[in-house]
């Protein structure tokens, strides 16, 4: 008689696809093979996660079609089943993932909008944290503002891609223009996402901003941020850029280097 | 273990009056947010699945604020896999915790299976081999669950698909321990026990009548399909249509015996207009009615 626990490991095993040969002595036939019987399992497993995958990442689903889309979720779901039983917080990797797959080659920028997608549900189900505005900042004198260090909304996310992304999940909504299409030489493209208030919002950023964003995001001053970011681009004006992450909500607080 | 039933109904406390209304309510689905708020149906409660509401924030804990306003709220928990062997999840358990404090729930409920395998979430109800290895580690799971939460929860009896060759104990028997044992209520699935009993070919009505009526809370009713192997049927309890006729044959038998309790309408694959559950739940409160004038009727 085996344990529970191993028992359990078991039907984990056959679940993801492995072999079931180790569990059919235990399991009562009863007019079934016992490999019919954990067959109801295993699908529930890759059938619902690949579901959940789906809810996600409805964009690099509709982009692939169902067929794909089950196929690769499948395999997903064998090598990186959720460790949380939180679905939304599900399938984190999967745009790494499609990286890491021939069968996607052809479509290069699939594995950006599919960062780009989980980047929205991180946002979406992100803690509600009031944003800082321009007016928090009043009392801050002037000669200080380099030291200046920004805490991100704990809803703001960051992605620089070489595909036109926003524009690629844009064309991929519900109520979209279906014969609306997407240029992919209109280049390399930055965004932010972060939801403020109730609604997720993409800002578009430039290589400048980005690199400014992205500095203020790890914590480092203005000072800092601001030379990062036009040693990146040298022709960089990075004070609207940062007037713009203040208004739409991309920060949470602010101090200043002690 | 034959008179474990026995005691089990004699030692267990039975549930205070109940915390939900003796009416149906129905599954809470995003898809029916909207129209929920906007027509305001009568119906008695929502439930709502635990996991979903675990987030940091957002609009989901939005929508959930807003039906709490509303309407009582039953919490149902998919994933905090009570059977299985090692410990419980504490994130998960704080988590739940967390949300409890914030609903104020009617029930909290959890499910007789299990869930998890060294950490990875099956996102699946399996079912338990019924030992006294099992019944051990799961009433064990119920107790800290409980302790926890600070609150008595409802445990509900699965539908399953597979049996062990080492169960030796039959389910309503191991559920009966399982509340003698942690003093836990019983959430009495009648579409489960029917899925069960086809499945495995056991008498539906014997298992209804062995749960004393004062250890249930809540019952829950579901639409299941069939899985065709060569010449056999499997039933499978999808939640993706209506209830079958057999299923409100032993419910309204439940009833009869046991008197009104909450009953849910659960939906979860295939999801139709929100007209269809109030249509279902409609039809369970005219049999919760039917049985609250007789009790009022032999009350006069």
């Amino acid at each position: 008689m085996p344990s529970l626990s191993k028992l359990q490991t078991a039907v984990r095993d056959v679940s993801l696809g492995g072999d079931a040969s180790a569990l059919v002595a235990d399991i009562i036939g009863d007019g079934f093979a016992p490999q019919q019987r954990l067959n109801i399992h295993r699908n529930n497993t890759t059938i619902l996660l690949g579901e959940a995958l789906a809810a996600t990442y409805s964009v690099t689903h509709k982009l692939v079609g169902d067929d794909f889309f089950e196929a690769v979720a499948r395999l997903f779901v064998r090598a990186q089943p959720p460790r949380s039983p939180c679905l939304f917080e599900y399938g984190e990797g999967f745009g790494d993932f499609l990286a890491t797959l021939p069968a996607a080659a052809d479509l290069p920028y699939l594995p950006d909008v599919a960062r780009l997608e989980w980047m929205w549900n991180a946002a979406f189900h992100a803690a509600d944290v009031t944003p800082l505005t321009s007016s928090d900042l009043a009392f801050v004198d002037a000669d200080a503002y380099g030291d200046l260090i920004f805490s991100p909304h704990p809803s703001l996310r960051l992605i620089s891609s070489a595909y036109p992304i926003k524009e690629i999940w844009d064309v991929n909504q519900d109520g979209a223009d279906p014969n609306a299409t997407v240029n992919l030489d209109e280049g390399p493209q930055a965004l932010a996402v972060l939801r403020p208030k109730a609604s997720v919002e993409m800002i578009e950023l430039s290589p400048g901003g980005f690199v400014l964003a992205q500095s203020l995001m790890n914590g480092a001053t203005l000072e800092d941020a601001f030379a990062a970011a036009q040693h990146n681009a040298p022709n960089f004006d990075p004070a609207p850029t940062l007037a713009v992450l203040i208004s739409v909500g991309a920060f949470q607080s602010h101090t200043l280097r002690p | 273990m034959t008179n474990l039933a026995h005691t089990a109904h004699s030692l267990a406390s039975p549930i205070s009056a109940s915390p939900l209304p003796l009416r149906a309510g129905i599954g809470l689905k995003a898809q029916h947010y909207q129209e929920i708020i906007d027509t305001a149906p009568n119906i008695g409660w929502l439930e709502v699945h635990s996991e979903n509401y675990m987030c940091a924030g957002g609009p989901t804990q939005t929508w959930l604020s807003a039906m709490r306003e509303r309407y009582p709220i039953s919490l149902h928990g998919v994933g905090l896999s009570l059977g299985s062997a090692g410990p419980l999840d504490q994130t998960h358990l704080k988590r739940l915790v967390d949300l409890e404090h914030r609903v104020e729930p009617g029930h909290v409920s959890e499910h007789l299976s299990w869930s998890i395998a060294d950490g990875v979430y099956l996102n699946d109800l399996i079912a338990l081999p019924y030992t006294e290895e099992a019944l051990e580690v799961f009433s064990t799971h119920v107790l800290e669950m409980q302790d926890a939460l600070k609150r008595r929860v409802l445990i509900e009896n699965p539908s399953s698909y597979l049996r062990y060759e080492h169960s030796v104990i039959p389910e309503p028997e191991f559920l009966l321990g399982v509340v003698d044992k942690s003093d836990c209520g019983v959430l009495l699935d009648v579409n489960n026990v029917f899925v069960s009993a086809m499945n495995h070919g056991f008498d539906a009505i014997a298992y209804l009548d062995q749960i004393p009526a004062d250890l249930i809370g809540e019952i829950h009713l579901g639409g299941h399909s069939q899985v065709e192997f060569d010449d056999r049927v499997l039933r499978v309890d999808d939640h993706g249509s209506r209830v079958c006729d057999d299923v409100w044959a032993l419910y309204e038998r439940v009833i009869a015996r046991c008197g009104p309790k909450p009953t849910l309408i659960e939906w979860d694959s295939n999801i139709p207009e929100l007209s269809v559950l109030l249509d279902e739940a409609a039809k369970a409160d005219g049999i919760l009615n039917a049985y609250t004038e007789v009790s009022h009727a032999v009350a006069v």
